[in-house]
């Protein structure tokens, strides 16, 4: 795995292309939706409930497919060769719920596994656990004792373990408190820097504009908004994100 | 990755706790029903001998071929541990004689109607209720619960199929759930050998069947489980689903399959065979008598104008002549009774056969039904119990009869009963030419009890198995199909 | 508050989609049972009746009373297609003799087995079987579901003592669950009278008292699965509980009871008992037979009559002694049977399952005082018999023999016997009061069973912890 990280791509890790969703009741969930995350960077999505977050992801992880244009995962077209295309992809879930009767070591076991990597031992599990936060004594424990914090860090471990070139995080700090937020922020970081393309959607304007390279707004299933971090220096970005919410201004990237 | 599958299916139903509990409920009811079955085996074995010893006891006692009756005892089957079927329904044991029609009498229950009021548990009844209620237990919520959890989506946003998804779940939730139980099965299996219940290896190729058969039944209702829950999107409701399917799958259909069967389909009552039979018996004995009143007035005839002397010797010249021709008329009544009686039988043996095809096969819409009669026809305790018996009853009959009244002919003895003789001269004379001397027995055909030999146990059990696999494999199709369309999300 | 709470609890309940499908099935399944007990009693009626005038028939140009094959048979009881009881177990034709044993022979399962396989769906198994899975169903998470959703604490943040609460609870489940059962309990009974099963006012008042109970056991169920959603954390926990609490109640201890009861009470087996009645019967008729072979009329030209006079007085000394032997066996059998039932049913009553099982049979008339019960009034109607026989041929049959009716007057043949002129055999079930009494005990167990469960669901909610 890590030499295709090794390798610098030119094409971009995570894309959406002119990506539509439209349901069977009309509800246009996604209308065109275009953007890019190359090789080490995060991409923040921002948005309302309801604003196509959820479904550009599940569109990624191919549980729905879209209605016109495409998603790719370094550069596979995920509704064409979705196989081929997870193999390349982590997720973390808003809420990490994982299997309660299981442990955390054998819930990571059983994960790790899952995605391809069937020779790593007790040991990396525990470091990995540990890098992110969680304490020895916790290793052993069932999920269903875990906080929510505790479950997040369980969830971002398994998506290291994995060590895809992409990962895929839905909401990953809702519900942390600031220091775990924290904690978990500075992990994103350490991945980044690492090489990996990160595709984020989150409420959190604040955090997002420390750790984003891309901020991109969402409202009504349109992308009203994309700008770069050097973009984003001096603005406010809350106003701005009250006003594209608002509708009152809108971008096309 | 369908390994991994597999092995994380049989971890999350071995860790739950809900696994403990059922299989500490289940291992206590398996063990509990087949120590129960040995225990009543023994128990109808000691009274079957016990009863068989006071049979030969009062043979013993008889003065004369023709006042000799046998009985005809069902021996307990040590495979009607596993099922008690009509076991306790049907009589044990018939009278056998010349004069009297054979039937079974005196069942279990109607002996100590104390049994009936709440009958017998016995394995089968265990794997039917209680079997198929944990499979229900462990796989209501073994697709939907991981969507409603979030793996789920964890779980496929990884290089993994969809069907391998749901065959591991059914391969996992299978080895998680019957491989347990074969740990119970086993022991109790062993309780048989500890015991020393008396089994041939027809026997125990017959208990495999069964214990086969019974993981089955389970099987469906695993393959049934992980079907509605991945029809369905919240756990909630399939669990819902699964509880109505459940009762209505094990208790409703098939009582209902057997009633409704009895609402189309009239077959004469008891009552009704009896009396024909009793009408025909009664005219043919009262045109006998007609007939030996002229016979016996023909003889005194004879007789007319003889001294008291003479009329002696006449009489014990013909003793034996007379008695040959009244005891050959005799017996053709009997056999033309024998042989009315058989045929109105047969007549309604087949009405009923007709009914009871109909009522199981309606009931067969239900596997629990096919389970029980598959169940039945392994451990003998079928309906068709008593129509076995009852035919080699029949032949026994005949056969018994055909030896007394050869041995009655030989000895030359008188019937049993007291003659009474009309004599317009000197009155009545009572006598008898029956010997007091006990009479030798030991040439005296015994009952067999009818073969049920493996393929006569097997045969009938195929349609019952092969619709078991139908719905086993139809759930398990219909579960592949329900997923592929399944929203992850 | 507390009507406050009873009403919240209606709502949640009748409005749940749980709700609208579980009442749609039991109601079915209770429609189904009254129609399917109505069916089954016009068959058992017809059966009955074909039964009877078959008997009548085969009198038909009988010319001697003492040649009649004469039966005796159990009616159907209307009750006994709602509750089965052992009613099929039960011989239902008795053979009618002036004197001599009485046996009851063909029971329906032992002569339609069809039925033994699966039997039957009475209101013994709605109740055990459906109801109760019905009342765990809807209040295994009644406390504990609360909590996990978090909507306890949100009550208890409000001024609502304990205790009204937990009676919200119960009596909000009861409620919301029982009243709507009545609906097609009632289009029941409706089906029973418009199908025309003949039930008289005691029928009636029996009915209602078995559903009454019924819905005793009902609320057992819901006060223990109150409690047991007291005592556990989760709510899945607390379901798996009561499903082998369930379990245990409807069909290991009443079972199991039993089968204790059987090895611990010895009963003498029936066929000890036949065979010792068939050697003192031998040893009797070879008394009988020695005393007839002395028999030498006084007067010849009468010897018939004469002979058959001596026959006679000798039969019924025979008889006597016969029937006194059977008689002093039979009742030693029975008194042992008693015991064993006493220790089995004790036993079972330790399940309020049981417990309802039993009085549901007695107030239908179809528990083990059928047997009795049918037993007595065949021995009382033999009396009549027996002197109706005296009365029309001067003698008894019975006792067993064959009967010897030797013609004396020539061709000319006797009047026919007209049967009309029998007694008839009316089977008396037991009146209202008798099976009052018999069921008695049980009611007050499930009353018991009620207060005990509800207490102790009530006390333990007094120390829950609400977080």
């Amino acid at each position: 795995m890590n030499t295709i990280l090794n390798e610098k791509k030119e094409f971009p890790m995570l894309e959406a292309v002119n990506l539509t969703k439209k349901y069977e009741d009309g509800l246009l969930a996604l209308d065109n939706v275009n953007f890019k995350v190359h090789q080490g960077e995060i991409y923040a999505m921002l948005g309302g409930n309801g604003a196509g977050k959820t479904t550009t992801i599940n569109i990624f992880l191919n549980l729905i497919e879209p209605t016109s244009g495409e998603t790719k995962i370094n550069g596979i077209v995920t509704h064409v060769q979705p196989l081929e295309a997870k193999k390349y992809v982590s997720f973390v879930s808003e809420n990490v719920m994982l299997y309660p009767e299981f442990t955390a070591l054998q819930n990571l076991d059983f994960f790790t596994r899952l995605g391809g990597k069937t020779n790593l031992t007790k040991d990396d599990y525990r470091q990995v656990l540990l890098r992110v936060g969680l304490q020895e004594d916790a290793h052993n424990k069932k999920l269903k004792g875990f906080s929510k914090g505790m479950r997040q860090k369980s969830g971002i471990a398994i998506a290291i373990l994995k060590n895809s070139p992409t990962i895929l995080l839905d909401e990953p700090t809702s519900g942390l408190d600031p220091k775990a937020g924290l904690e978990f922020m500075t992990l994103l970081d350490e991945l980044r820097d690492e090489g990996k393309s990160i595709l984020m959607s989150t409420h959190d304007i604040f955090r997002a504009k420390e750790i984003a390279n891309t901020i991109g707004i969402m409202n009504n299933g349109k992308l009203v908004m994309q700008r770069s971090k050097a973009e984003l220096e001096n603005a406010d970005l809350e106003k701005l994100y009250v006003e594209y919410m608002a509708g009152y201004m809108e971008e096309v990237a | 990755m369908f390994r991994l599958l597999v092995e994380k299916e049989l971890k999350n139903i071995i860790q739950s706790p809900k696994f403990l509990a059922t299989f500490l409920t289940c291992s206590f009811l398996i063990l509990l029903s087949i120590g129960i079955g040995i225990n009543e085996y023994f128990n109808m074995m000691e009274q079957y001998n016990t009863a068989q010893n006071l049979a030969k006891t009062e043979m013993a006692q008889a003065r004369s071929w023709m006042s000799l009756s046998a009985k005809a005892f069902r021996e307990p089957d040590p495979m009607q541990i596993f099922s008690a079927g009509v076991n306790y329904d049907i009589g044990r044991y018939s009278i056998v004689n010349e004069r009297q029609d054979s039937k079974l009498q005196n069942s279990v229950y109607s002996d100590d109607p104390i049994f009936a009021v709440f009958r017998y548990m016995d394995f089968t009844f265990i794997v039917t209720v209680v079997f198929s209620l944990f499979a229900i237990l462990f796989t209501y919520n073994t697709v939907n619960g991981e969507r409603e959890n979030g793996t789920m989506r964890l779980v496929f946003s990884n290089a993994i199929p969809r069907s391998t998804f749901i065959s591991a779940k059914f391969v996992g939730s299978w080895l998680g759930l019957v491989i347990p139980l074969l740990v119970p099965i086993l022991v109790g299996l062993l309780l048989l050998v500890v015991f020393k219940v008396p089994l041939s290896a027809a026997h125990w190729i017959k208990i495999v069947l069964l214990i086969s058969t019974s993981l089955l039944y389970l099987t469906f209702f695993i393959a049934f489980g992980i079907l509605i829950s991945a029809l369905t999107k919240y756990s909630s409701v399939s669990f819902m689903i699964l509880l109505v399917a459940w009762i209505t799958l094990v208790f409703i259909i098939p009582r209902i399959g057997v009633m409704t069967a009895s609402q189309f389909i009239s077959v004469p009552t008891v009552a009704e065979l009896e009396s024909q039979k009793d009408s025909f018996s009664k005219a043919r004995w009262e045109k006998h008598y007609g007939e030996i009143e002229k016979v016996w007035r023909a003889r005194n005839a004879e007789m007319e104008g003889m001294n008291e002397a003479d009329r002696e010797s006449y009489r014990e010249a013909n003793e034996y002549k007379w008695f040959e021709e009244d005891d050959k008329v005799r017996n053709d009544v009997q056999r033309d009774i024998t042989e009315y009686s058989n045929k109105v039988g047969e007549d309604a043996r087949n009405r009923k056969a007709t009914l009871e095809n109909l009522a199981l096969n309606i009931s067969r819409i239900s596997p629990a039904s096919s389970f029980q009669l598959a169940a039945m026809n392994l451990s003998t305790s079928d309906i068709n119990l008593k129509n076995r018996y009852e035919k080699e009853i029949q032949n026994y009959r005949q056969t018994f009869s055909t030896f007394t009244q050869k041995k009655q002919k030989e000895s030359g003895g008188q019937a049993g009963m007291f003659r009474i003789s009309i004599d317009s001269q000197s009155g009545v004379k009572v006598s008898s030419g029956r010997d007091e001397s006990s009479l030798d027995l030991k040439e005296v055909p015994k009952f067999t009890q009818p073969s049920h030999t493996i393929s006569q146990a097997v045969v009938p059990t195929i349609i019952d198995i092969g619709l078991m696999m139908f719905f086993t494999l139809f759930s398990f199709g219909g579960a592949f199909v329900a997923f592929n369309k399944y929203d992850l999300r | 508050m507390l009507s406050l709470l009873i009403k919240k609890e209606l709502k949640e309940i009748i409005g749940s989609s749980k709700f609208v499908y579980s009442f749609a099935v039991s109601a079915l399944l209770i429609l189904i049972t009254f129609y399917v007990g109505a069916k089954n009693y016009q068959i058992n009626k017809s059966q009955y009746d074909a039964a009877v005038a078959e008997n009548i028939r085969s009198m038909s140009g009988v010319t001697d009373w003492r040649m009649i094959n004469h039966k005796i048979f159990l009616p159907p009881l209307p009750l006994a297609s709602l509750v089965s009881g052992i009613s099929n177990d039960v011989g239902r034709n008795i053979g009618m003799q002036g004197r001599g044993e009485l046996i009851a022979k063909d029971s329906k399962y032992n002569e339609e087995p069809i039925f033994a396989v699966f039997r039957f769906l009475d209101l013994n198994f709605l109740f055990q079987i459906i109801l109760s899975l019905f009342a765990i169903l809807f209040c295994y998470n009644a406390i504990n579901g609360e909590k996990e959703r978090g909507t306890l604490r949100l009550v208890f943040s409000n001024a609502i003592p304990r205790d009204t609460f937990i009676l919200g609870k119960v009596l909000g489940s009861t409620i919301a669950l029982i009243l709507p059962l009545l609906v097609p309990m009632l289009v029941g009974f409706l089906l029973l009278l418009v199908l025309g099963v003949p039930m008289s006012f005691e029928d009636w008042m029996k009915l209602f008292l078995i559903i009454v109970t019924g819905f005793l056991l009902f609320s057992v169920f819901i006060n223990l699965s109150v409690f047991v959603s007291i005592i556990t954390k989760n709510s899945s926990t607390s379901f798996l509980l009561l499903l082998v609490t369930w379990i245990f109640f409807v069909l290991v201890i009443p079972k199991t009871s039993v089968l204790i009861a059987g090895r611990a009470v010895n009963v003498p087996l029936i066929d000890e008992l036949n065979t010792k009645k068939n050697q003192f019967s031998m040893q009797l008729n070879r008394e009988h037979f020695n005393s007839l072979s002395g028999f030498r009329p006084a007067n010849k030209d009468n010897f018939m009559q004469e002979f058959q006079q001596f026959m006679e007085k000798n039969n019924q000394a025979r008889d006597e002694k016969t029937k006194s032997f059977n008689e002093k066996l039979n009742r030693e059998r029975i008194n042992r049977q008693e015991v064993q039932q006493a220790v089995a049913l004790n036993l079972a009553r330790i399940s309020p399952s049981a417990s309802f099982s039993l009085a549901a049979s007695s107030f239908a008339g179809t528990s083990l005082n059928l047997v009795s019960n049918y037993r007595e009034q065949a021995d009382n109607y033999q009396k009549q018999f027996a002197k109706f026989q005296q009365e029309k041929t001067g003698m008894t049959t019975g006792g067993g023999g064959m009967m010897f009716v030797i013609r004396t007057d020539g061709d000319k043949k006797p009047p026919e016997i007209n049967p009309a002129e029998l007694p008839k055999f009316e089977f008396k079930p037991a009146t209202f009061s008798a099976a009052l009494g018999s069921g008695l005990i049980d009611i007050g167990l499930l009353v018991v069973f009620n207060i005990i469960f509800f207490a102790a669901a009530y006390l333990r909610f007094l120390k829950f912890d609400l977080r």
